[in-house]
């Protein structure tokens, strides 16, 4: 039922990209982060989408992996697409019917809208999800804001949270799914009725989720304190990160690809 | 008090919890009481008691997960209650739990075994050649770049083993730690603990509800209402006749040589519980006293099944990936109307993809089910009977007491009623009755299901399910989790409403429970039928049952040991059907040997 969602799982794959240091492609996420929200012609597009193929290509996701981690967020973009084209009334109109109008520029900013949306979710997906281990993500996160610990942030504490609710994300949804199923097969409803009891319906499967999940994070705190958790103080890592001259050229590769994106775009405008 | 540098030492050790009533009103319970224990280096030692006897929190207080109230713990010479010795203490005992899924750390699997020493601060190249270690010794290395999330129940605690082994602890303390594995799993889990005991000198402490894990052990202390109540070695403790009192039961060996003393009017020494040696010889000691023993008459309970099909699955087959790999592969089966009908497995052999489909949560995508209830002939594959069959079949999932989620008992157990929206008049009784049948209170019923003990929660659960009315109702490992008593008590329920002409469809990894409580059972393998038959008649004949591969309950293992050893030493001897509960079994060995001998005479 829901064990085809794959937002924030792992892909464990031996390519280029699983191998690059984590804060690199932590902070090249950020930069095409901000380079697809500045971009807006169509010619930066098709270079977007082919700079983001060849990181694809580079971390050896399929194209039956990618389509996964798109489904889900289809009917929002769709969504988006919709309320755009109808509501943004600037441009010359090239379909009027009655009161519906759609303008060229309107068109064009909807689909702009959808695709942002689209590649925001690869990117995360290529640069981070797929390609880097939930730890690893966290002791980039952990590495990159550790001067923050001098103003007494805990960051480190931060990043472990982060990256033990991201392991939790499957135990979680398998549960979902027997808690689904266990209701159904009690005559519940989740698909018809009213959307204030389909609401009702999701609660009376939030409940049972919560108070298992509160049994987990307690059992999961005695399990790791067996296991001598005490903090970041004096841990060593099994895989330390390091920035070898490979990390280093693929961030400059990227992040220049990244630059000419955006003042390709400019100067397109 | 001498300090002992070889000694774990837990002496008059007390321990309470906060325990609001149910009016809020703050109060303590003891879980521990005085409780004083010696355990050696190197030594295997077990801790038995029902739920709740306070047996985990001894546990935990050994490693100082919890700070005893009142006594002192001496682990290798440093006492636990002074700060110094906190962290060495917590280095040198290590802990595997029950739940595989609540104690991995790590989303890959070498993570996840490297978080003990990443925390001990051991530095690498170290650190990388404990976690290869680790993982080479519990034989799941090969796995090491997995997703944790990923691995089977078995594999899962291999791996909560490995992180233990890879902190290289003197004392590995195991909190039920096979209580949700299979009986495959649980020996490989098993041996694996003893040749690392072996090869490390290591101190096992186990908590467990399986006798037969127990047996394994060189001392056991059993723990009830927060007192030792008995210990000593498996042997003295077995033979102490307060065994029951505890809520623990004999293990099957022992059991049959015990019930074949009481017919025959003999003793049992400790030292003939020695090994299945020393038992085999304790029986032809009897055997003079069995030719004049009295055997009571079994009440022939034969069941008349009359043959009237309730619910019948044809060439059922289902696939997750499309077809590549098949859950279920061409299924067959035929349920009678009125019987306990098992469906036997391994963890991972389909069984719950098959009952899945009993209830309309899957449909199916090749082959169909045909139900005879009270609302005509339903098919599984029709949307239009997909209501009718949820009400005709009942489905309760494994460890159900999880999925409680009203304020009251009463308003969990009426969930479905509402569903179906059965108007309150007709609910109360409804409900009544199914809480009554399930041995729930009728005061309970108003309060928060959050507030009630683990078996409380499943019977409620169950109830919930019960109180729909279904035809047929499928139990998914009902007694999984449960101590031995909370066992019987589950089966003796099952068996009642089996009585109250309920068809009962019991789903289980556990053959030896599926043979005592079975009519039929049908044993699955790798998502195919293996064969369908009564217990008796599937394991009267022991070269078939292990040529194909079945697991044979474990009293049926030991009493074929019996019958070829009578076999040998008496002529003539010719025994019936097996039974699969030790006093039926040891009352027909009896009189089989009482035959033989007058007829050889």
């Amino acid at each position: 039922m829901l064990n085809d969602i794959s937002i924030g799982r792992y892909y464990r794959k031996d390519s280029i990209l699983h191998g690059t240091d984590p804060r690199v492609k932590a902070i090249l996420y950020i930069v095409y982060l901000v380079a697809i929200f500045i971009i807006r012609t169509p010619v930066a597009l098709a270079v977007l989408t082919a700079v983001t193929l060849l990181q694809a290509v580079m971390a050896k996701i399929t194209p039956r992996i990618m389509w996964l981690t798109v489904k889900p967020v289809l009917p929002i973009a769709m969504f988006i697409l919709l309320i755009n084209i109808f509501t943004i009334r600037q441009g010359n109109p090239v379909f009027t019917w009655r009161i519906i109008r759609i303008t060229d520029y309107g068109a064009m900013r909807a689909v702009l809208t959808a695709l942002r949306l689209v590649f925001l979710i690869i990117s995360t997906s290529i640069l981070l999800t797929l390609t880097t281990t939930p730890l690893k993500i966290s002791d980039a996160l952990e590495s990159i804001f550790a001067p923050l610990k001098a103003i007494h942030i805990p960051v480190h504490e931060m990043a472990m949270m982060m990256s033990i609710a991201l392991r939790f994300i499957p135990t979680l949804v398998s549960e979902t799914d027997k808690i689904m199923k266990a209701q159904i097969s009690r005559g519940a409803d989740y698909d018809t009725g009213s959307f204030v009891s389909r609401v009702r319906g999701y609660i009376t499967v939030l409940i049972p989720l919560f108070v298992s999940s509160f049994k987990r994070a307690e059992e999961l705190a005695v399990a790791m304190d067996a296991r001598c958790y005490h903090g970041g103080d004096g841990r060593t890592k099994l895989n330390p990160l390091k920035i070898t001259s490979r990390d280093v050229l693929i961030g400059l590769f990227y992040g220049i690809l990244a630059i000419g994106l955006v003042v390709t775009d400019l100067s397109l405008r | 008090m001498k300090v002992e540098l070889d000694k774990i030492t837990v002496d008059k050790v007390s321990f309470s919890y906060r325990s609001d009533d149910t009016d809020g009103n703050a109060g303590m319970k003891k879980a521990l009481n005085s409780v004083s224990a010696e355990i050696e280096r190197g030594s295997y030692v077990a801790i038995l008691g029902p739920n709740g006897s306070g047996k985990s929190t001894l546990a935990k207080i050994i490693d100082i997960l919890e700070l005893p109230d009142e006594g002192r713990v001496v682990i290798f010479g440093k006492d636990a209650g002074e700060d110094e010795n906190f962290w060495d203490i917590r280095k040198k005992c290590a802990c595997v739990f029950q739940n595989p899924d609540n104690q991995i750390v790590g989303t890959i699997v070498e993570e996840d075994t490297a978080f003990g020493p990443e925390n001990l601060g051991v530095p690498n190249p170290e650190l990388r050649h404990r976690v290869e270690e680790a993982l080479k010794d519990v034989g799941i290395y090969e796995l090491r770049e997995r997703e944790a999330a990923s691995l089977s129940g078995g594999q899962k605690q291999k791996l909560a083993i490995a992180g233990a082994l890879a902190m290289h602890p003197d004392v590995l303390i195991l909190d039920e730690a096979t209580a949700m594995l299979d009986p495959v799993s649980r020996d490989e889990f098993l041996e694996i603990v003893e040749r690392q005991r072996k090869e490390k000198s290591l101190t096992i402490i186990t908590i467990t509800h399986d006798m037969t894990e127990a047996i394994r052990c060189e001392k056991i202390y059993v723990i009830n209402k927060g007192e030792i109540a008995i210990s000593g070695s498996p042997q003295e403790v077995f033979s102490s006749g307060r065994v029951g009192s505890c809520g623990l039961k004999q293990p099957e060996n022992y059991a049959l040589c015990y019930q074949i003393a009481r017919i025959c009017g003999e003793e049992i020494l400790p030292a003939d519980l020695a090994s299945d040696d020393t038992l085999l010889e304790c029986v032809m000691r009897m055997v003079p006293r069995m030719v004049s023993s009295f055997v009571p008459a079994e009440d022939s309970a034969v069941t008349d099944l009359s043959g009237e099909v309730i619910l019948s699955i044809k060439h059922l087959s289902c696939s997750y990936d499309g077809g590549q790999n098949k859950a279920i592969d061409d299924v067959n089966l035929d349920v009678y109307r009125g019987e306990v009908f098992g469906i036997v497995g391994r963890s991972g052999c389909g069984k719950t993809t098959l009952v899945s489909h009993l209830n309309a949560i899957l449909a199916p995508q090749s082959g169909e089910i045909i139900i005879h209830g009270k609302d005509g002939i339903l098919s599984a594959g029709e949307r239009k009977d997909k209501a009718k069959i949820r009400r005709t079949v009942g489905l309760v999932f494994q460890y159900p007491e999880y999925q409680l989620f009203e304020e009251t008992v009463y308003k969990d157990i009426s969930y479905g009623l509402r569903n179906l929206k059965i108007p309150e008049t007709e609910r109360r009784a409804k409900v009544e009755a199914a809480a009554g049948l399930m041995g729930i209170d009728a005061e309970i019923l108003g309060k928060s299901p959050f507030e009630l003990s683990g078996g409380q929660k499943r019977r409620v659960a169950m109830a919930g399910v019960l109180v729909m009315e279904p035809e047929i109702l499928v139990l998914d490992e009902p007694a999984s989790g449960l101590d031995p008593k909370g066992r019987d008590e589950m089966f003796r329920l099952i068996a009642k409403l089996r009585d109250n002409g309920t068809t009962v469809i019991l789903v289980s990894h556990n053959m030896d429970e599926a043979a005592q409580n079975c009519d039929r059972i049908c044993a699955i393998k790798d998502g195919r039928v293996q064969v369908v038959a009564a217990p008796a008649e599937l394991f009267a004949d022991r070269g078939k049952a292990e040529s194909m591969g079945l697991d044979i309950p474990k009293l049926t293992q030991f009493s074929n040991r019996v019958k070829e050893k009578l076999g040998r030493e008496i002529a003539n001897v010719n025994f019936s059907e097996p039974a699969f509960e030790s006093a039926s079994e040891a009352a027909r060995i009896v009189l089989a040997v009482k035959k033989a001998v007058k007829g050889n005479a």
